[in-house]
């Protein structure tokens, strides 16, 4: 019985690899941005308390703070392995330092969107000294979770920029 | 006073420059630019790999409305009775968007020893971009020529009021520029929907959408004047201006007023493209070495070529003071 199982499952692996590649490039996972802005707001009491809201309904100008959410859903029905979301930081941001988060993921940063880093060790070479790269210059963030996502569930990564 | 010839009063030196040092403040990111964010992820499934983009989530920059208005002449000396005094000041669109300005002028403050007479008109527009008051500045005209700025650009602008006759030595009179964003202004954060670049929302910043400038005019006891006259020479017996040929200036300094004008120094910088005579420095028909030395005049070329005399006090009885010197042109 269970090796009938297992041969059952293996049969399904297979099945779903002699699926043409764009089945499951476009059904497992589905990746979706927020961008949101705190502000502060007067709720049903009267009082006043900090809320996000969509910055596509805000007043974002220079200076505003805007917090990026990546959200990585599994809809099949088996987990999802090995998930690594990158995200650019926006053209005209700036990355808050220490605002990356990310539950069950190693965060890594790059500069150019190729070598990837832990936090601290890029390094930018400026007239010809080398120094370590600030969290202000990294462009890219990346999220590699390190458990698969459960079949229904998903994974975050979240961050804060600053609208130059 | 002639714009390239500058009389220095006391001890201290001061060029005339049309470059101020005032800069405006970064504008940030363009009113009406969107920013786009889209992730990637790969993950795999079994032994297949795959990747996936997110949506692109968007969000367009509202407009800043903030205006910053600097004085340039911190001090403007008259005289009692004087008319058409200017004061110089600058107003920056410090927002990120372009945007019309409406401007006023205020002299009756407090806190000052007479209330300077507007002039009609009382603002003008430095448009030939002298730094005063002359016959091409174009007056304002609240609602019919409003400055309009791009984000960071600025603009010249001269407050000018008559002095009554009655002040005395040492009365100081302020007047004052305000200068409001035509979409709004208001407490910092106050929102005009839709009213910014691009049909973007308009928030005002942290000058509140308007900015305010005070300047204070000083009765002198003592005013300097400088006229500069030119006379060109060519190497042909003409007077076209050629290479080669020879400029001879004059300047007549004259003192008006009551008191002294205590160690008045006179410099003037040799124009670009020319090059200054050696041994052509002259006070009232004085031969005055190039050399620093004991004589009153002297020529350097550091940090740029210039001639100076050292005029001494001067008061209204002193006269005249005609100083030449001569340069060829390159």
């Amino acid at each position: 019985m269970i090796q009938g199982t297992l041969k059952f499952i293996a049969a399904a692996v297979i099945a779903c690899a002699l699926q043409a590649p764009a089945f499951a490039q476009t059904n497992c996972v589905e990746l979706k941005t927020t961008g949101e802005v705190e502000k502060e707001v007067v709720n049903d009491k009267g009082e006043k308390t900090r809320a996000l809201v969509p910055a596509a309904e805000s007043k974002v100008i220079p200076g505003t703070e805007v917090i990026w959410t990546v959200t990585a859903r599994n809809v099949c029905k088996v987990p999802s392995d090995k998930v690594v979301i990158t995200n650019p930081v926006p053209e005209h941001m700036t990355l808050v330092p220490g605002s990356v988060f990310g539950a069950g993921a190693d965060v890594s940063y790059s500069l150019d969107g190729k070598t990837f880093a832990p936090a601290g060790k890029l390094t930018v070479t400026e007239n010809g000294a080398t120094r370590a790269a600030r969290a202000e210059e990294y462009r890219h963030i990346r999220w590699e979770f390190k458990n698969p996502i459960p079949a229904g569930s998903s994974a975050f990564g979240r961050f804060r920029a600053t609208l130059n | 006073m002639s714009r390239s010839s500058r009389l220095l009063v006391a001890a201290g030196m001061l060029f005339l420059s049309g470059a101020w040092s005032n800069q405006a403040r970064a504008v940030g990111v363009a009113a009406g630019t969107n920013i786009d964010n889209t992730a990637q992820v790969t993950y795999s499934v079994g032994a297949v790999s795959a990747t996936a983009t997110s949506n692109t989530t968007s969000v367009t920059v509202a407009e800043i409305l903030d205006a910053v208005v600097t004085l340039q002449t911190p001090s403007v000396p008259v005289v009692p009775g004087a008319l058409q005094q200017e004061m110089v000041y600058r107003l920056t669109n410090a927002g990120n968007g372009p945007e019309t300005f409406q401007l006023q002028m205020t002299s009756t403050l407090g806190g000052d020893d007479f209330d300077p007479t507007a002039a009609v008109p009382s603002i003008y527009f430095d448009s030939d971009g002298s730094g005063d008051l002359s016959a091409g500045d174009v007056p304002y005209s609240p609602g019919n020529n409003d400055p309009v700025l791009a984000a960071d650009a600025f603009v010249t602008v001269l407050v000018v009021n008559d002095i009554p006759a009655g002040v005395v030595d040492g009365n100081r009179g302020f007047s004052r520029l305000t200068a409001t964003s035509r979409t709004g202004s208001g407490a910092p954060g106050t929102t005009f929907a839709g009213q910014g670049a691009s049909g973007t929302d308009a928030v005002v910043g942290t000058t509140g959408g308007d900015g305010e400038a005070t300047g204070q005019y000083l009765v002198a006891s003592i005013a300097l004047n400088a006229v500069k006259s030119q006379a060109v020479v060519d190497q042909f017996g003409g007077s076209r201006p050629i290479p080669g040929a020879r400029i001879n200036y004059t300047i007549v300094v004259s003192a008006t007023g009551s008191g002294a004008a205590a160690s008045s120094v006179f410099s003037d910088a040799i124009p670009a493209n020319t090059t200054y005579v050696p041994g052509t420095l002259q006070l009232n028909s004085l031969a005055l070495s190039d050399a620093t030395d004991a004589d009153a005049g002297d020529f350097s070329t550091t940090p740029a070529a210039r001639v100076r005399v050292q005029l001494g006090n001067l008061t209204q009885a002193s006269g005249s003071q005609t100083i030449q010197f001569a340069v060829t042109i390159n």
